[in-house]
């Protein structure tokens, strides 16, 4: 009960995101020069065909009616369709989901396996300052260096000596899982060196806040094992921040890393909203937005979950 | 001056981390500004070297395919990139504290729509849309600096808006409702300084996010049109000869990384600064 009156107002505020989100998805399409008749039929196109588009599309309807249509069209799946190959753009969304899906859950984990523990030791240790040093310098790094940076260099050593990784040349986990593997780690890598930093130095900050307060230096008067302190009072406290950058970067990832996308050649959802854009195919476009924004709304639902699970303090007092 | 002097002094002796960044950034921003009148060579000058020629003592960034000389490009990239992420960020900075201050000063339908507004804007992956700014207003400079401040916009929002509200309960500021000052009196005056210091924390981050931005989208071919150059279009011209001569979107890439942790590191000890947060060892 408290959980649900907890989420309630979220859930409003989650859906009036998304109708603005679509609004300003709708509106920006519309002001793309030209209009949708001339994308479709080229510069020699007569204004009789023009008209015969308006009508077709509805184009010539009121702009409020022709988005309340969209919208309807939206929420029974229809998310239009692609002006090249004349099919629905959202099989061809949910034909490459599992790469995209799979690609942000190894960035993910390799974020969770080094970030974690690296910023806990660092957020405890903060009196020896080498270790600091250390860890400031790799959260430094980590949120300076853009992964299309990284990924070239990545790129430039695997393909001068392959080693076992391979570039480009994607192919299905079930097909041949090593062989998805030696191609998807490296993009996987790429990502991940940023989620690292951010998890580095929000749970070092979130660690470094906890140890100043009372029920630590409590803890540590009553004599408890640094162990303890650190498995009780510490990591449970220090959570919720790093709930929030980790839900925030996880839905960055579902949205499509478009840049490590297009230069590890993955087809994953980025890199086929990139070539829809360069195909000016703004059906892929404009459902590409929506759907990465909505990923991510529907991401952060799931923080406050998880923060009023994490800490039974939140939405006590709703 | 005497107690920045000091800080810098201080920093320098405790702080390498931070005094690295300091310096860094001043060079950067040295090199972006006065690099044109230094004697580093001709960026615009074809076949001033051998095409993709290695490193070298009179080319020490190599040369191009055309054989310009790849390090007064590089020093253009740093003017280019710097620019337009700081003409972004600050537009943001302005928006979003004018935004920031209305939502946590009058809250109620204002602080609803301003906030609700920001979420909208979050939702939205960066580069998804720069894609989309691409899409309808054609790739650019001027794209490149809507979506920086698209993207930084929220960001700036939320701190001033929750600054503003913590503020805003404060005895001084009761006290000059109470004494007849005009909320924009009470706005100018007696809120924004408050808000100032949580601006300039804000600021150097999103500064390093519009880098990454800029950089990411001139390297997508969304933003900085070749010839002009960008660190992010310098490492997409060189990313086509990654193989055969590396030296492009090596030193380029490393001076965009270097740039942007510069900006974070400062960032860092600015933060440290100006909200300290006092902590003890366990042990």
């Amino acid at each position: 009960m408290r959980l649900f009156l907890y989420l309630l107002p979220r859930l409003a505020a989650m859906i009036v995101t998304l109708l603005g989100v679509s609004i300003l998805v709708f509106l920006s399409l519309r002001m793309i020069p030209g209009g949708y008749a001339d994308i479709l039929l080229g510069p020699f196109v007569t204004p009789a065909a023009r008209e015969a588009i308006s009508q077709r599309y509805g184009l010539d309807q009121p702009m409020a009616l022709q988005y309340l249509r969209w919208l309807g069209a939206l929420l029974q799946g229809d998310f239009g369709v692609s002006m090249v190959t004349r099919q629905p753009v959202i099989d061809e969304f949910i034909r490459r989901a599992p790469v995209t899906l799979e690609l942000a859950l190894i960035a993910l984990g390799l974020a969770l396996s080094v970030g974690l523990p690296l910023g806990v030791w660092s957020g405890i240790r903060q009196g020896g300052r080498r270790g600091v040093d250390m860890a400031r310098l790799v959260g430094a790094l980590g949120a300076s260096v853009p992964d299309f940076v990284l990924g070239s260099v990545l790129i430039f050593v695997f393909s001068v000596w392959s080693l076992w990784f391979r570039v480009g040349g994607y192919v299905p986990f079930g097909q041949d899982p090593v062989g998805n593997l030696q191609t998807m780690l490296l993009p996987a890598l790429t990502l991940s060196l940023f989620g690292i930093a951010l998890v580095l130095r929000t749970t070092r900050d979130a660690v470094l806040r906890v140890m100043t307060e009372g029920y630590i230096t409590a803890a540590v008067a009553r004599g408890e094992r640094p162990r303890d302190i650190v498995r009780l009072h510490i990591l449970r406290n220090a959570a919720i921040p790093v709930v929030t950058v980790v839900t925030t970067y996880f839905g960055f990832l579902l949205g499509g890393a478009v840049v490590v996308e297009v230069l590890f050649s993955v087809p994953g959802f980025g890199l086929y909203i990139f070539n829809g854009l360069l195909n000016r195919d703004y059906a892929i476009v404009q459902a590409g937005v929506l759907l990465a924004a909505t990923a991510f709304v529907a991401i952060n639902m799931l923080a406050d979950f998880l923060y009023a699970v994490i800490d039974p303090r939140v939405g006590a007092s709703e | 001056m005497r107690t920045l002097l000091d800080w810098l002094a201080r920093i320098w002796r405790t702080d390498f981390l931070s005094a690295f960044g300091l310096a860094m950034l001043g060079l950067l921003i040295f090199l972006g500004i006065f690099g044109q009148w230094l004697p580093l060579g001709d960026p615009t000058r074809i076949a001033a070297g051998p095409r993709l020629g290695a490193p070298s003592l009179a080319f020490p960034f190599g040369t191009d395919e055309l054989g310009r000389s790849f390090l007064p490009r590089v020093v253009q990239g740093i003017r280019a990139t710097f620019l337009l992420s700081a003409i972004a960020v600050l537009i943001s900075a302005c928006i979003g504290t004018v935004l920031g201050m209305a939502a946590g000063y009058f809250g109620k339908f204002t602080d609803i729509a301003v906030a609700r507004g920001a979420d909208i804007l979050f939702a939205f992956p960066a580069l998804l849309v720069g894609l989309l700014v691409a899409a309808v207003a054609g790739p650019g400079q001027f794209s490149a600096i809507s979506v920086i401040s698209i993207a930084t916009l929220p960001l700036l929002i939320r701190v001033v808006r929750s600054v503003t509200l913590s503020v805003a309960g404060r005895g001084f500021v009761i006290a000059a409702r109470v004494a007849g000052a005009s909320w924009l009196r009470i706005l100018a005056v007696h809120i924004l300084p408050n808000v100032m210091g949580a601006v300039v924390v804000q600021l150097t981050y999103a500064l390093s996010i519009g880098m990454i931005i800029e950089s990411a989208l001139s390297f997508l071919g969304l933003g900085v049109q070749l010839p002009d150059a960008s660190l992010g279009s310098l490492l997409r011209q060189g990313s086509a000869y990654l193989t055969i001569a590396p030296w492009m979107v090596l030193s380029s890439g490393a001076v965009l990384s270097l740039a942007i942790m510069s900006v974070n590191l400062v960032g860092d000890a600015v933060r440290d600064m100006l909200e300290p947060l006092k902590g003890r060892a366990l042990t």
